[in-house]
C-alpha cells in the first residue's frame, strides 16, 4: 500500500543529484555499492552506504528511479535506472542550477583566495 | 587466516538495521568492499573502514526503516514478497495486543494491580531508603572518616591532651549537640537543635561551605568571637538572603556573627540540625559529653587502625586515671562514619526493601501463572498459527508486547501508589531524625517504571518458557480430540511453590519480629506510662532563676484542668540517656572509683511517673533547701549497698552533693533503656541542689479519661504563658518514649505483619487461580472419568491432592530458605534465637491453612460436574 508515489516537482537536493547521476554513469553497476563507490571515487569523499541505500530507495518510491533485480555477486542485486520522470527532474535540476551560475564571475575572489 | 574475515560486531550491527528483504543483499555488498579494501589498505584499515560504515549508516537506516513503515514503500523488485520490516510486525502485535486486551478487562485489571502493588511499594522504600543505604554521605571520601569508641563520652581534657597528634589520623574533631535559644524580633522563641564543635570539625568533613567559610583556627579559643555556621534549610528560613553573612544572630542572648551557609544537602550528624558553632574552651574540662570524630590521610584505610588506636590508649592511659567503669581501653575501636550514623536502623530498612522486593516477586508470580492461564487458554489459536507458518519468535514477541503494555498500566498505577502511600510509608520505617528528608519526586516515577518493566519481563519469561517448550503441535492435536489433555501445567505448579516459599519467608521474619517485640513489651520498665505527657524546655538564666522557673513551671502544670499531678527530671527514663556520679555510702569504704545513676527531680515526679513506693517516704515539696537533705533510692541501691539492712536514715552522698538521709525505697524502673537490667539509681530534691541540668523534662499525669496528647498542646501554652523565655524543645507522651525505646523492630514488625497479610492473600489468589486453571483443563477429563462411574469425590480428592502438595512443598522449601536467611534479621531480635522454632510452625501454619483452603475451593467446585453438560461443549 503506497501513498507517496506522485513525482515530486521540487528540484533534486544535492546528494540526490549526485546519487542520480551516479546511476547514469555507472550503467549495469548501478547497485547500492557500485553507486557508492563511483561517488566516493569522483568526489574523494567516504560516503555511508546506509545513506546511499535509504536515498537510493526513497528516490524510487518518488518514481525518479526503477530498480530490477539482476544476478550478480554472490547473491542478486537490485540494480537501479532512471525512469523518464528521473530523467526530466536530473535535466531539470541542471537548467535551474545553469540558470543561477549564469553571468557570475567570481575569480578575482577565487584568485585572492589561492594566494 | 584469522584477518581476513570481517568483524562479525559492525556486520551484526547493520544487519539489525537493515530490513530483512534488504539485509542478504548488503552485507554481501558490505563483505565484498570490505575484501577489496582489505587488499588493498591492509586488515586495519579495512576494519576501521567497517566500523564507519556501520556506526555512520545507523541514524540514515533508522530513519529508513521508519520512512517505509510510515510511507509503505515496497519496492517491486524486494528479494521476496512480500517481506515486511520489523518494526511493522511490531505494531501489528501492538495493537493486537492492545485489541485483546481490551477485551479482557478483567484480566488487565488484575495483572496490573497485582504488578502495580508490588512495584509501588517497592520503589516507595527505594526512595524512602535509598538516601540512607546507597546514596554517598555528604563528606568527600567518607571512607577516611571514623567515629572514636562511645564506650564512654569524650572529655574535652582527654581531647586536648592529645589535640593536634591523634595518631593515624590528619584531623579530629570533638562536637557534641546543643539546643540554641533564638530570639528574632517579634517572633516567639525558637529552639535550634545544633552542634558545637572544635575548629577542625569542617576540615574532618571535608565540606566546603556554600557562601562565606567554615571554622578555622582560633575560632575555638578563648575570647574569640561567637560566630555560626547555617545549614542550607535554616538559612532558606531565615530568608536566604546571601547577605546574611556578617550579620549577627542572637542565640542564648549573645550576638554571633554568622561566617558561614553550607550547601544544600549536607546534614551533619543528622539533617535536624541546623547550625554549627565552635565548641568554647574551658567550660567543663572533666565532663564527658563529646564525640571525636577523625579524617585519616587519604588513602588510608580506616579497618587498619589497631595500632594507631593502642597507641592512643596508651597515651590516654599514661596522662589519665580512669575508673574501671570508663576505662578507655575498653571496646576501643573507630567506626566508619556510615556505620555509626546508620548501623542501627540498617537491618531494620533492609528488612522493608527485602521484603517488598519478595512481595513483587510473589506478584511476577501470580502474573506469571494468570499469564500462563491465558497462553492455555489460547492454545488453540496459537497452535493454529504455528501451524500456518507463524514461528516461535513471533509468538513469544506477541506475548512481549502483551506484557509490556501490561507494564505500563502497573507502572503508572505502582508509581501513583508509591506517590500518595510515600510519607505514611515513610513515617512507618524507623528513620529516627531522617524521617521526613526524603520526598516523593521523579526518581520514584522512574523507578517504578523500570521496574515495573524488569518485572514484566521475568513475567514473560515463564509463559514463553512454556511456549517454546513445544507442545503446540499437542495442542492443535488435543483440541482436535476434544481438548483431553494429559499432563502439563507443571510450570504453574512451581510458580505455586516459589509464592508460598516467598510469603513464607516474609511471614517467618514477621513472626521472629512480633516475638521478639511482645516480649519487648512485656518487660516491666517499673513505670506507668499510660496518660504521661512529656514537655522538655530549656531553662534560661543562672541556676537559681532556673531553679525558681521549675517550679513555677510544675506548679502552672500541675494546675492546668485535667491534670492530676507535675514533675521535672533532667533524665527521663527509657531514653537511654544516663547521668551518672561518684558515690559515697556511710560506713562504706571500698566505693571508691564507684559512679551511680543520679536523678535531680521535683516534688511530685515519683508519682506522676508511678514509681512504685517500698518503703519510706518520696521527695515532698516540704524538703527544701534548708531542712535537711533527703534522698530516695531504688530497689537496686538498697540491695547493692545495703544489703539486709534497712537502708531509711542511712546517709548517702558523693563529689555532686553532700551527704543526704535516705528517706525512701522506690522499685526499679528501666532508667537506662528497656533491656537493661536495674542499675542502683537514686532521686535527690531539686530544689537542695546547688546546679541543675538542662534540658529538663517536666512531666504531667492525665486524670482518669483524658489523652495526655490533648493535654500538651495546652501544657505548652500553659509553658510559654508562665515562661516566655522558656523555649520548648519538644511534647511528647512516655508512651511514645516507651515506644521508641522498644525500636526499630516495633515499627518493622508493623510493616512485616502489613506485608506478610499482603503476602498471605497474593499467594492465596496464586494457588486457587493455579488450582482453578488445574480442575478446568482437566475438567472433560473428569466428566468423561465421572460419566464412567467415578464418584464426585474423586475427582475432588484428586484437585485438592494436587493444591496441598504443592503448598506443602512451598512451605518447606520456604521455611529452609528462611532458617537460612534469619541470622540477617538478629541484630533486631530480643531474647528471640533467629531460629525460633514457634515463629516459623507459627508461619508454616499460617500458609498451611490459606493455602489448603485456596486449594479446596477449586476443587469443590471440580466435583460438581456435570458429564452432559461438559461433554456436549464444543
Amino acid at each position: 500500500v503506497s501513498r507517496t508515489r506522485t513525482v515530486d516537482a521540487a528540484p533534486l537536493g544535492a546528494f540526490e543529484e549526485q546519487i542520480m547521476v551516479a546511476v547514469l554513469r555507472t550503467g549495469d553497476e548501478a547497485y547500492g555499492m557500485g553507486v557508492r563507490r563511483e561517488i566516493e571515487r569522483v568526489t574523494a569523499r567516504e560516503l555511508t552506504i546506509g545513506a546511499v541505500y535509504a536515498t537510493l530507495d526513497r528516490l524510487e518510491a518518488k518514481g525518479l528511479l526503477a530498480s530490477t533485480r539482476r544476478a550478480g555477486g554472490s547473491a542478486t542485486r537490485r540494480v537501479f535506472s532512471l525512469t523518464p520522470a528521473g530523467a526530466r527532474a536530473l535535466e531539470d535540476t541542471r537548467v535551474m542550477r545553469e540558470r543561477l551560475w549564469d553571468g557570475i564571475d567570481f575569480r578575482s575572489l577565487l584568485a585572492r583566495a589561492r594566494r | 587466516m584469522h584477518d581476513s574475515a570481517p568483524p562479525r560486531l559492525p556486520l551484526a550491527l547493520l544487519g539489525l538495521l537493515l530490513s530483512r528483504s534488504e539485509r542478504g543483499e548488503v552485507l554481501a555488498d558490505v563483505r565484498e568492499e570490505h575484501a577489496a579494501r582489505l587488499a588493498r589498505d591492509g586488515p586495519a584499515a579495512a576494519r576501521r573502514w567497517l566500523w564507519r560504515q556501520a556506526l555512520g549508516s545507523a541514524p540514515a537506516l533508522l530513519g529508513w526503516s521508519w520512512w517505509r513503515e510510515w510511507s509503505g514503500f515496497e519496492p517491486p523488485a524486494n528479494a521476496y514478497n512480500p517481506g515486511g520490516a520489523m518494526l511493522r510486525s511490531w505494531i501489528t502485535d501492538a495493537q493486537y495486543a492492545a485489541r485483546r486486551l481490551r477485551a479482557r478487562p478483567g484480566y488487565v485489571l488484575l495483572a496490573a494491580l497485582t504488578l502495580g502493588l508490588g512495584v509501588g511499594g517497592t520503589s516507595a522504600v527505594f526512595g524512602i531508603t535509598r538516601g540512607l543505604l546507597f546514596d554517598p554521605l555528604p563528606y568527600p571520601h567518607e571512607r577516611e572518616v571514623g567515629v572514636f569508641w562511645k564506650k564512654s563520652d569524650w572529655s574535652e581534657e582527654e581531647f586536648q591532651y592529645v589535640r593536634g597528634r591523634f595518631p593515624g589520623f590528619r584531623d579530629v574533631a570533638r562536637y557534641r549537640h546543643v539546643n540554641l535559644r533564638l530570639q528574632q524580633e517579634d517572633a516567639p522563641m525558637r529552639l535550634l537543635p545544633g552542634i558545637t564543635a572544635s575548629a577542625e570539625l569542617f576540615d574532618v568533613l571535608g565540606t566546603q561551605p556554600l557562601l562565606g567559610r567554615a571554622f578555622r583556627a582560633g575560632d575555638d579559643v578563648t575570647g574569640a568571637e561567637p560566630v555560626i555556621v547555617l545549614s542550607y534549610g535554616l538559612w532558606q528560613e531565615l530568608g536566604a538572603d546571601p547577605g546574611i553573612l556578617e550579620t549577627s544572630l542572637a542565640l542564648e542572648g549573645r550576638s554571633h556573627r554568622v561566617i558561614g551557609v553550607m550547601p544544600r544537602g549536607f546534614w551533619f550528624p543528622d539533617p535536624t540540625v541546623g547550625l554549627w558553632t565552635p565548641l568554647p574552651p574551658n567550660e567543663n574540662p572533666t565532663i564527658f559529653n563529646s564525640t571525636l570524630v577523625g579524617r585519616v590521610a587519604a588513602g588510608q584505610d580506616l579497618r587498619a587502625l589497631q595500632q594507631p588506636v593502642a597507641q592512643l590508649t596508651t597515651m590516654l592511659d599514661e596522662r589519665f586515671n580512669y575508673p574501671p567503669q570508663f576505662d578507655k581501653a575498653v571496646d576501643a575501636r573507630v567506626t566508619p562514619i556510615r556505620e555509626d550514623l546508620f548501623g542501627r536502623m540498617r537491618p531494620a530498612l533492609l528488612a522493608t526493601l527485602a521484603s517488598m522486593a519478595l512481595i513483587l516477586l510473589i506478584a511476577c508470580a501470580n502474573v506469571a501463572a494468570l499469564m500462563i492461564g491465558q497462553v492455555h487458554a489460547r492454545t488453540g489459536e496459537l497452535a493454529t498459527r504455528f501451524a500456518l507458518g507463524a514461528n516461535r519468535r513471533r509468538l513469544t514477541q506477541q506475548l512481549v508486547i502483551e506484557a509490556m503494555l501490561i507494564a505500563v498500566v502497573a507502572g503508572a498505577l505502582g508509581t501513583a501508589l508509591a506517590w500518595s502511600g510515600f510519607r505514611l510509608l515513610a513515617r512507618a520505617l524507623p528513620l529516627g531524625p531522617w524521617t521526613g528528608v526524603s520526598t516523593p519526586d521523579w526518581t520514584v516515577f522512574a523507578t517504578g517504571m523500570v521496574i515495573a518493566f524488569a518485572a514484566s519481563l521475568l513475567v514473560v519469561l515463564i509463559p514463553t518458557l512454556s511456549l517454546w517448550r513445544g507442545e503446540l503441535r499437542g495442542a492443535l492435536s488435543s483440541a482436535r480430540t476434544g481438548g483431553l489433555q494429559g499432563r502439563g501445567g507443571r510450570m504453574e505448579g512451581g510458580l505455586v511453590v516459589a509464592e508460598v516459599a516467598l510469603a513464607v519467608l516474609i511471614a517467618s521474619g514477621a513472626a521472629l519480629l512480633g516475638r521478639s517485640v511482645t516480649k519487648l513489651y512485656a518487660l516491666d520498665p517499673g513505670l506507668q506510662p499510660e496518660s504521661v505527657g512529656v514537655v522538655d524546655v530549656m531553662l534560661p538564666g543562672g541556676f537559681t532563676r532556673q531553679r525558681q522557673r521549675l517550679e513555677e513551671l510544675t506548679g502552672a502544670l500541675a494546675a492546668l484542668p485535667g491534670v492530676r499531678s507535675a514533675g521535672a527530671v533532667q533524665t527521663l527514663p527509657l531514653g537511654g540517656g544516663g547521668y551518672r556520679t561518684t558515690l559515697v555510702v556511710e560506713g562504706r569504704t571500698d566505693l571508691d572509683g564507684v559512679y551511680t545513676e543520679y536523678r535531680i527531680v521535683t516534688p511530685g515526679y515519683l508519682e506522676t511517673l508511678g514509681f512504685q513506693l517500698l518503703a519510706g517516704r518520696t521527695i515532698t515539696p516540704g524538703d527544701r533547701g534548708d531542712g535537711e537533705r533527703v534522698v530516695v533510692i531504688n530497689q537496686a541501691f538498697a540491695e547493692t549497698y545495703f544489703p539486709n539492712t534497712d537502708p531509711l536514715g542511712r546517709l548517702v552522698g558523693g563529689d555532686a552533693d553532700a551527704a543526704a538521709v535516705v528517706v525512701g525505697v522506690v522499685a526499679n524502673a528501666a532508667e537506662r533503656l528497656l533491656t537493661d537490667a536495674a542499675v542502683p539509681v537514686r532521686y535527690v530534691a531539686a530544689a537542695q541542689m546547688g546546679w541543675l541540668e538542662q534540658p529538663q523534662s517536666l512531666v504531667l499525669k492525665a486524670d482518669a479519661g483524658v489523652d495526655p496528647l490533648a493535654l500538651l498542646e495546652d501544657a505548652r501554652r500553659a509553658v510559654q504563658s508562665a515562661a516566655p523565655d522558656v523555649a520548648v524543645r519538644r511534647t511528647t507522651t512516655l508512651s511514645r518514649v516507651l515506644a521508641e525505646s522498644v525500636g526499630p523492630a516495633r515499627q518493622v514488625m508493623s510493616l512485616l505483619s502489613l506485608l506478610s497479610g499482603l503476602a498471605l492473600t497474593l499467594g492465596a489468589v496464586g494457588v486457587y487461580g493455579v488450582i482453578a486453571h488445574f480442575a478446568a483443563r482437566r475438567r472433560r477429563e473428569w466428566a468423561l472419568r465421572v460419566a464412567l462411574g467415578l464418584p464426585a469425590s474423586g475427582a475432588v480428592t484428586h484437585v485438592f491432592r494436587r493444591g496441598a502438595r504443592l503448598v506443602v512443598f512451598g512451605i518447606a522449601l520456604g521455611v529452609g530458605v528462611a532458617a537460612g536467611l534469619a541470622g540477617l534479621l538478629s541484630p533486631l531480635l530480643y531474647e528471640v534465637r533467629a531460629l525460633d522454632p514457634i515463629a516459623f510452625a507459627g508461619a508454616a501454619a499460617a500458609l498451611l491453612a490459606v493455602g489448603l483452603f485456596a486449594a479446596f475451593v477449586p476443587a469443590r467446585r471440580a466435583g460438581v460436574i456435570d458429564p452432559a453438560i461438559v461433554l456436549r461443549e464444543p
